[in-house]
């Protein structure tokens, strides 16, 4: 039994080696891609070494044994006995995979090895020259039937500025038996005048004898750390017969079969059942923490002044009364921005997938790519960056697979062989900006519409804009399973890429021009937990819709909404015929306002397609925190989630994709 | 109880080098790479060094190195946490000046044991 | 501590090497010299000044009560001393040694060499 709890540093040895397999990707493909650089082989082989051994000390024995292998291959690299080429690199990148498995299934306290795993350790395995450095295996222990032993030792000068002292080696052997100092004497090394001793170098030597039944590999454990340090010879004490002993070693070599490491304890077992709860975590620079620090110092300070005001107020103080409230605005704003710039991350760390991504597509696909990475400091909400890197994913996929040509038809077109793959970050306004472009054959106009024609999206002979072809392929049923190959479909389509970044309280859209290439954008919130929305009120309830969607609000006059049929209504904005939503018929309000003239209608957008929401009255603009419904009651179509107002009554939070869906569809009926 | 200085690039291993053996009631300072290892050093004196041997920025050996130049450190044990097995990185540890070293994967008792017997 | 700082101002208040030690002692008398309480390797170039002063006084008896912390390297330096001392004629004399100090003594088999008193060794 430990009396440490070592399952309490498993968090942060996965974390770490989480990192580590990403630098170690990173340098793999960076040496691949021509460097021969050896602080890359060294990045890589120090992060294999380290997983290695937190593996073994944590108790994941098989990503320590399958480690062990792969940093064999490391040193060899390392060592420069083996040339790194493109296999190398291959088998390399796959255990690093393999590695990430290993330790996911490991963090969840699943069996770690399986059949994958074990192949690829084998081919690892035989890929080392020579065999493998198992684990040292314990030498056979040497117990000596032996009264004791003499011990002739004789330190060289160095020995003392090794921080290794004969006092201690003393001690030691004193806990294996009776030491006796037959003699002890200083060493022709000394110098005769004491003014000439450095005091740090050793000049002693003596004559042990060590009684007891100890065995020998035992006095070697004692004088393990002292190879070349000193003079040393170990001998029984009588002429007893040893039985399986080595001869007497008359070097200061001792074998080395001490130090051996004990074997791996299980304690992976134990702590299967605490990880399936683990909270994430977050790496927090230590500015954002300093900026929200002296944040809440302004805070403390405006809070002592207004006290001090409230203590004795007098109406001749409203001025400063006023000042202070501003005052508190003001911070607190600023330190809720610090707050959620807590939650911010670089996308990069999403961005630094596509390298390996590309690097396969590539071979799979028998493309050549270039890929350029832009903007990866560009901070995003936590959440946000959690739920981007698969539509991402699928974009770059679909880039290369459909986009980019192959080198031939590029060479032909009269392009260079490889293709550009770019993917930029950038802040716009209250929004995050990611694109994807490639500068490849653009969308295929012609085969885009005949699909859709073929798909019963569109009607035969229907004329399209260019953007109009565009948004086709975000349909749900333009793109199907059997159609898409193995690497961008998987049987997810454009629509489905749309619906998550929807989900995100995003919009995605594309641009393209034939024969130079395609840009999808991808528009982001900045955070998912705040938004600025316009305060409205339709019955007694009060709903907030996003600042960032709305396009205007008006009043509209009763002969300017026409009735279609089905039941809908439309009305006439800017050059189009837009649906109205009622939101108290939509939300069952009572007591709203059901006269149109009456109301106001505030017309939303969501990727070009407009509603007009028909609401009793605006009541302003408010910062929202937003509050999901679906963790405190349950999921409610058109609502995204509930915030509280001032006055501490609860408002919900109009889902504008949602609510524009539902409209679009009404329109349709 | 002792001052000592832990060094190692995982947060992990550095983690529970420091947790145990402040455990044990030890005083235990944590550096990253050698580089801050050396800056605290300078700025503590620290009775026992436990040092990782492949880290960024500076690795154990050239730390190991640059201890004993400094005279505060000329005696003072360092162990070098390694998990090679390979006798030419613990005896180019040695002739840097590491006291000896401890074999990762080690547990608590091991790190324990090991610290035990090097302050005696 | 208290051992370690009193050497200290010993060893700077003094700076040459001269036979500082003995200076307060009346002729003839053997000069007392204290011992630190932290003998170790950093504390050594200062005792090893002191002791070359001593040298010059011909005799010396060595307070070692205080010793508290001790290494093989203080050991060997008062080991040298005393060899150089016999070689000159002097004698090494003991005032007081600690636990700390017998112990070390005893186990690296140096207090005869030392000089130390018998009961050092248990």
């Amino acid at each position: 039994m430990s009396a440490v709890d070592l399952t309490q540093f498993h968090k942060t040895f996965f974390e770490e080696s989480r990192e580590g397999l990403d630098a170690m990707e990173a340098a793999l493909l960076a040496l691949d891609s021509g460097a021969t650089d050896h602080e890359l082989v060294h990045t890589i082989f120090r992060a294999a070494h380290s997983i290695k051994g937190g593996a073994a000390t944590f108790g994941f024995a098989d990503v320590a044994a399958f480690t062990h292998v792969a940093e064999s291959l490391l040193e060899e690299v390392r060592s420069e006995r083996r040339a790194v080429d493109s296999g190398l690199i291959e088998v390399l990148l796959r255990s690093v995979d393999c590695m990430r498995a290993m330790l996911e299934r490991s963090s969840q306290g699943q069996p770690v090895a399986d059949a994958e795993s074990e192949a690829l350790r084998v081919e690892l395995v035989q890929l080392v020259s020579g065999e493998v450095a198992a684990p040292a295996v314990a030498a056979a222990s040497m117990v000596a039937p032996v009264s004791g032993w003499n011990i002739a030792f004789t330190a060289l000068p160095h020995l003392l500025q090794t921080g290794n002292d004969p006092l201690r080696l003393f001690r030691e052997l004193q806990q294996l038996g009776r030491l006796e100092v037959v003699r002890a004497f200083v060493t022709d090394s000394a110098p005769a005048q004491l003014a000439e001793l450095d005091p740090s170098q050793c000049h002693l030597g003596w004559e042990l004898r060590l009684h007891g039944a100890v065995a020998r590999a035992d006095i070697d454990a004692v004088f393990d750390w002292l190879d070349g340090d000193c003079e040393l010879t170990i001998a029984p004490l009588a002429e007893v017969a040893v039985v399986g002993a080595a001869a007497p070693a008359t070097s200061g070599s001792p074998p080395a079969a001490t130090g051996t490491p004990r074997p791996v304890r299980e304690t992976a077992a134990a702590t299967g059942a605490g990880t399936s709860g683990e909270g994430s975590s977050i790496r927090v620079g230590i500015d954002k923490v300093d900026a929200l620090i002296n944040m809440m110092g302004e805070l403390v300070i405006t809070q002592s002044m207004l006290s001090d005001i409230g203590e004795k107020f007098e109406l001749s103080q409203l001025g400063r009364l006023r000042d202070g409230l501003v005052q508190l605005e003001r911070t607190t704003r600023e330190l809720q921005e610090s707050v959620m710039r807590i939650r911010m991350l670089p996308i990069g760390s999403v961005f630094n997938r596509f390298p390996r991504l590309v690097h396969d597509l590539e071979r799979k696909l028998d493309k050549r790519v270039k890929l350029e990475l832009h903007g990866e400091h560009t901070e995003l909400d936590k959440t946000v960056l959690e739920k981007i890197g698969d539509p991402l994913v699928h974009l770059v996929r679909n880039a290369i697979d459909h986009g980019l040509e192959s080198p031939a038809q590029r060479k032909a077109a009269g392009k260079s062989e490889t293709g550009t793959l770019k993917l930029n970050a950038y802040h716009e306004g209250g929004n995050i900006v990611v694109q994807i472009s490639d500068d490849g054959a653009g969308l295929n106009h012609a085969a885009i519409v005949a699909k859709a024609q073929q798909r019963g999206l569109i009607a035969a002979g229907q004329e399209l804009s260019d953007a109009e072809v565009a948004e086709l392929i975000f349909q749900p049923g333009f793109s199907t399973a059997a159609q898409a190959t193995d690497l961008s479909g998987r049987g997810v389509g454009m629509d489905v890429v749309r619906r998550n970044v929807r989900d995100l309280g995003g919009s995605v859209g594309v641009r393209s021009v034939s024969g130079k290439g395609s840009t999808f954008t991808i528009t982001l919130p900045l955070t998912l937990a705040i938004i600025d929305g316009l305060v409205t009120a339709v019955g007694s309830e009060r709903y907030i819709v996003p600042l960032t969607s709305i396009v205007e609000s008006l009043r509209l006059r009763a002969d300017a909404v026409r009735r279609i049929a089905g039941g809908g209504e439309v009305f006439h904005f800017r050059d189009e015929y837009l649906p109205i939503m009622r939101l108290h018929r939509a939300f069952a309000c009572n007591d709203a306002v059901t006269d149109i003239e009456h109301g106001i209608v505030v017309v939303i957008e969501e990727d070009g397609r407009r509603v007009g929401l028909l609401v009793d009255d605006l009541l302003g603009q408010q910062q929202a925190v937003v509050k999901s419904l679906e963790a405190h009651y349950r999921r409610v179509q058109g609502i995204s989630g509930a915030t509280i107002l001032s006055d501490g009554s609860v408002a919900l939070i109009v889902d504008v994709g949602g609510v524009v869906r539902l409209g679009q569809r009404s329109k349709a009926a | 109880m002792a001052k000592i200085l832990a060094v190692d690039d995982s947060a992990s291993m550095r983690g529970m080098v420091a947790f145990t053996l402040r455990g044990a009631g030890h005083e235990v300072t944590e550096a990253e790479n050698g580089q801050l290892a050396l800056d605290a050093a300078r700025g503590g004196s620290f009775e026992l060094v436990l040092a990782d041997v492949n880290m960024p920025v500076m690795d154990g050996i050239a730390m190991v190195r640059e201890l004993r130049a400094m005279d505060a450190y000329k005696g003072v044990p360092i162990l070098m946490l390694t998990t090679e097995s390979h006798t030419e990185k613990k005896m180019e540890g040695k002739a840097a000046g590491a006291t000896g070293w401890l074999v990762k994967p080690f547990d608590p008792e091991q790190l324990l044991a090991t610290v035990k017997r090097v302050l005696g | 501590m208290a051992g370690k700082q009193a050497a200290r101002q010993q060893g700077t208040n003094e700076p040459p090497v001269k036979a500082s030690a003995a200076a307060p002692a009346k002729a003839g008398d053997a000069a007392r010299m204290l011992l630190p309480a932290d003998c170790r390797m950093a504390a050594q170039a200062a005792l090893k000044a002191e002791l070359l002063g001593a040298l010059e006084a011909g005799g010396i008896v060595l307070d070692g009560g205080q010793v508290e912390r001790v290494d093989t390297a203080a050991l060997q330096l008062l080991v040298l001393f005393r060899r150089e001392l016999d070689a000159r004629g002097g004698t090494l004399g003991w005032h007081g040694t600690s636990d700390a100090l017998n112990e070390a003594a005893g186990l690296l088999g140096l207090a005869q060499l030392l000089n130390l008193p018998a009961t050092a060794l248990a």
